[in-house]
């Protein structure tokens, strides 16, 4: 049985000045057991998909299925089978780690001694022992985001849904957050995550989908993505506009991201100096040139027309800069 | 492991932690505490000494020569307004986004705004009571013996449950915290038009036909009876009706805005 089933899922907002669709169509598939990656700028639709997915939000058209229950009509059934760590869910910044824990043990249904039991094995999965008997707000972005994900944890979920779960946090509390969603995929819990890093995409996620404008626009393994470009991808770097509308001419199937001009080719080394010769005879100027494997960045450059520029290494509780398209 | 809990068991937990977070912040508890005796205290200072025992015999003697007996209600009613800082629990949770961490588990969407009125509720009766042991302590004495005082703090938990409605539809149909604190200017006007320093027949003018139509005047005026006239049934009676009717219809339009704004969007 498939975990996560999605077929043809839209979400419309209406309200009196203005009708926006947030999620245009949208339609994956997701085995038990693997960790699914939805990658894509702010705004693209993740987030509104998982909402969808979670049962917080209604679907407008298309259905969708939790291990077979459907997610409109079932949602009390659902939400026994899923956790889920959002965004915009919050954490009771008053009480400490172990009274969250309690609380949610005890709000799923676990009697006394056991949430007691519980709690303390959540605190040692996500490394918060020492911590457990001081209020959240004095803990660091990564202790809420642990924390975060233990109490989603709390009633050992088949599917864990996390939206953007390392948004904000350095680069070694990610990494051990990582470390943790892998482990959980390796227990059997079926991950589903939205993310805007490609690192996190490729390091993390063993299938993808690169939504935008609330569509899907690729999906695949990362080593099949970035196969479907096809070949190696040579870049070219000029210094001046004129240079680079010139090689325009001259390469016509390349894209231009900057000052660079990337073109996608089989056996890319091999014909660089064929490329070389082209744009001297024409007195263009190359600055570089460098040929590669393709990267996510490069597929997702590919499918979109434009770089993730959410891509590059977040900070520590400040959100990474985006396209600023916010939905 | 119970997959799923009953609604009161759901509705205790969660108001167990609302009560933590109240227990967390304990000077949010001050400012309506320190009003409400400030009122009792200022009030008797300034006019007990006219309206009080020396005025026995005289055609101010409303109080039966016991100020405090007179002016008490003034202060329950107005510690019971701290039911108010129901919608301000409720609306955090919601701002904060705790409320869609629980609306994601499989339990009563109701249990999650009823908590916040309970909390309201209990705070309501910890605040009047307070008050009313200062008020014991400075020489109350209800006219109607020591059940008076049970009384008159049911008809302020009933007030205080109106004002608890009110401030948690404001907050969810404002979306905000200072939507939920709306309640508290209600309150001013609904106190001071009322008979709250004198009896409704020393009232003129337009005073006292507003007065007439505002709520506020039969629950201070039940108090009072309690506290200064003894069992004056037809006044008592009033004031439950009027501090009842007004946290039936407050609550009702709570529970309905808290169920529209909380629906799948």
């Amino acid at each position: 049985m498939l975990a996560v089933d999605v077929k043809n899922i839209k979400k419309t907002f209406t309200s009196k000045q203005d009708t926006v669709e947030a999620v245009k169509d949208v339609s994956f598939q997701v085995e038990q057991g693997e960790i699914f990656g939805l990658l894509g700028p702010n705004g693209a639709g993740k987030s509104t998909t998982i909402l969808m997915l979670t049962t917080l939000l209604s679907i407008t058209d298309g259905k969708a299925s939790i291990l077979g229950i459907d997610v409109e009509t079932q949602d009390k059934q659902v939400r026994e089978k899923i956790g889920v760590a959002l965004q915009d869910t919050g954490i009771d910044n008053l009480l400490t780690g172990r009274e969250l824990f309690f609380t949610t043990c005890r709000l799923w249904g676990y009697n006394k001694t056991d949430s007691e039991k519980r709690t303390k094995e959540l605190l040692e999965l996500v490394g918060l022992t020492e911590a457990a008997d001081r209020r959240v707000k004095t803990y660091s972005g990564g202790m809420k985001r642990r924390l975060d994900l233990g109490l989603s944890l709390v009633h050992s979920p088949e599917i864990l849904f996390l939206d953007e779960p390392t948004t904000g946090l350095d680069p070694g509390s990610r990494r051990v957050l990582w470390e943790e969603i892998k482990r959980l995929r390796d227990t059997g819990v079926t991950v589903i995550l939205t993310t805007q890093y490609l690192e996190e995409a490729d390091e993390l996620a063993d299938r993808i989908a690169i939504i935008d404008e609330g569509l899907v626009v690729a999906e695949g393994t990362s080593d099949e993505l970035k196969a479907s470009i096809g070949g190696d991808v040579i870049t070219f770097s000029f210094e001046t506009e004129e240079d680079i509308t010139k090689a325009q001419q001259v390469l016509t199937d390349s894209v231009q991201e900057k000052m660079e001009l990337r073109i996608t080719v089989e056996d890319g080394a091999s014909k660089i100096p064929g490329y070389l010769k082209e744009l001297t005879t024409a007195g263009i100027e190359v600055s570089s040139v460098s040929a590669s494997k393709p990267t996510l960045d490069d597929v997702f450059l590919e499918v979109t027309g434009y770089r993730l520029e959410g891509s590059e290494e977040p900070v520590e509780e400040t959100p990474a800069p985006t396209r600023g398209r916010g939905r | 492991m119970e997959s799923n809990r009953s609604f009161l068991t759901q509705l205790q937990i969660l108001t167990k932690r609302l009560v933590l977070r109240v227990i967390r912040r304990p000077l949010a508890e001050l400012p309506n505490i320190f009003i409400s005796a400030f009122f009792l205290f200022v009030y008797d200072g300034a006019l007990g000494g006219v309206f009080g025992g020396s005025a026995q015999g005289t055609p101010f003697d409303f109080a039966n020569g016991n100020f405090v007996n007179f002016i008490l209600p003034v202060s329950i009613v107005s510690a019971s307004v701290s039911g108010g800082a129901s919608g301000i629990y409720l609306v955090e949770d919601i701002e904060s986004g705790v409320f869609k961490r629980y609306q994601s588990m499989p339990i009563s969407k109701w249990a999650i705004i009823l908590a916040p009125m309970l909390v309201g509720a209990l705070r309501v009766l910890l605040q009047a009571g307070l008050i009313m042991v200062i008020g014991k302590i400075i020489g109350a004495d209800p006219a109607v013996g020591a059940v008076g005082y049970f009384m008159v703090l049911s008809i302020a938990f009933l007030w205080g449950m109106g004002f608890a409605g009110y401030s948690v539809a404001a907050g969810v149909r404002s979306g905000s915290s200072q939507g939920a604190q709306a309640a508290s200017f209600l309150f001013f006007p609904a106190l001071f038009l009322a008979p709250t320093f004198v009896p409704r027949e020393a009232l003129r003018g337009w005073l006292a036909t507003a007065s007439a139509y505002n709520p506020t005047t039969y629950v201070i005026e039940s108090m009072r009876a309690i506290m200064v006239d003894g069992w004056v049934t037809d006044v008592i009676s009033k004031g439950y009706i009027a501090a009842g009717s007004f946290a039936a219809i407050t609550l009702t339009f709570a529970v309905i805005s808290a169920g529209k704004a909380t629906e799948k969007a």
